[in-house]
């Protein structure tokens, strides 16, 4: 169908992300934002430790050492589809991710959203249906999931 | 019943909620930037709006709510977070959000508990987000378990 939305991608179309090591900074960053964001006093808050930044805490839960929440590739799909569609994807659509693999510190991870359906709505929307995961750089798959996206008309 | 106790306590059909609260440009912006969501529409100061997986700390509001003992003697692992959206959260809305437990399961010596949640907008009762969070309440299978 030809299409006349913000956005033209192809069924079979890949997003990909630039490769990001998951270092510790960044899952700490995760870690700090769930007080901060709890309190909501204009400051940074931390917490007591946890699997996601004390090695020590980690290996008493039983994992070799910390490993990134699961919501910060969650949030990285994101971005992704974010750069894409803007704010057109916090208005309505779907995002489901499953973590299939610990990511460990300093692990590669590498974003994908490839286009698997297309359609035109009633309202001139193009709605798009992704399969998206994280993957390393050795493809291997760490979160997988699908996204809807609907990118308004032009 | 195990509202008022644990996390890991939760049972199928517990209720959590609602809670009020307003969503706030420090708390958007924030975990915008723990999670390297530079976009002006989330971290800028022209109608910013909350990314939807925000959803998913509704989740430990939830938690802190119900289950004011806390997790448990284990830490909990995320394993799949499932949002769909349905309007758009901005800064300064007034937001309320529930959840109940649907399912709570065990699969190769570990248990999960699913919690399905809605946040609505207080104002108008307006649905923005419904969420459905699965999550492992210990890393270590229960036959590892000393």
């Amino acid at each position: 169908m030809g299409s006349t939305s913000i956005v033209d991608l192809k069924i079979g179309a890949e997003l990909r992300s630039a490769p990001r090591p998951m270092t510790r900074e960044r899952m700490r960053r995760y870690v700090d934002a769930q007080p901060t964001v709890a309190i909501d006093d204009g400051r940074i808050h931390t917490q007591p430790p946890t699997i996601h930044d004390d090695d020590a805490y980690a290996k008493k839960q039983g994992l070799p050492g910390i490993i990134a929440d699961g919501m910060v590739s969650t949030n990285w799909i994101q971005g992704l589809l974010f750069d894409v569609f803007g704010r057109a994807l916090a208005r309505k659509g779907r995002l489901r991710t499953k973590y299939i693999a610990p990511i460990y510190e300093d692990q590669i991870v590498i974003c994908v959203a490839k286009v698997t359906a297309k359609a035109r709505t009633e309202t001139g929307e193009t709605a798009y249906q992704f399969d998206v995961w994280c993957e390393d750089d050795t493809g291997k798959k760490l979160t997988v999931g699908e996204a809807l996206v609907y990118a308004p008309a032009a | 019943m195990a509202i008022g106790g644990y996390v890991c306590d939760l049972e199928v059909g517990d209720r959590i909620g609602p809670v009020e609260y307003t969503m706030s440009a420090f708390v958007v912006r924030e975990y915008s930037h723990a999670n390297e969501l530079h976009h002006d529409f989330l971290q800028g100061i022209d109608d910013p709006l909350a990314p939807p997986t925000l959803i998913h700390l509704d989740k430990l509001r939830l938690y802190r709510h119900g289950c004011p003992k806390g997790t448990g003697p284990s830490a909990r692992i995320h394993y799949e977070y499932d949002a769909t959206v349905h309007g758009e959260v901005r800064v300064g809305d007034k937001l309320s959000v529930s959840g109940v437990v649907s399912e709570r399961y065990e699969r190769r010596g570990r248990e999960y508990v699913v919690m399905e949640m809605e946040l609505r907008r207080a104002t108008d009762n307006a649905l923005l987000i419904v969420y459905r969070d699965t999550s492992i309440l210990a890393y270590a299978q229960k036959s590892e378990k000393k």
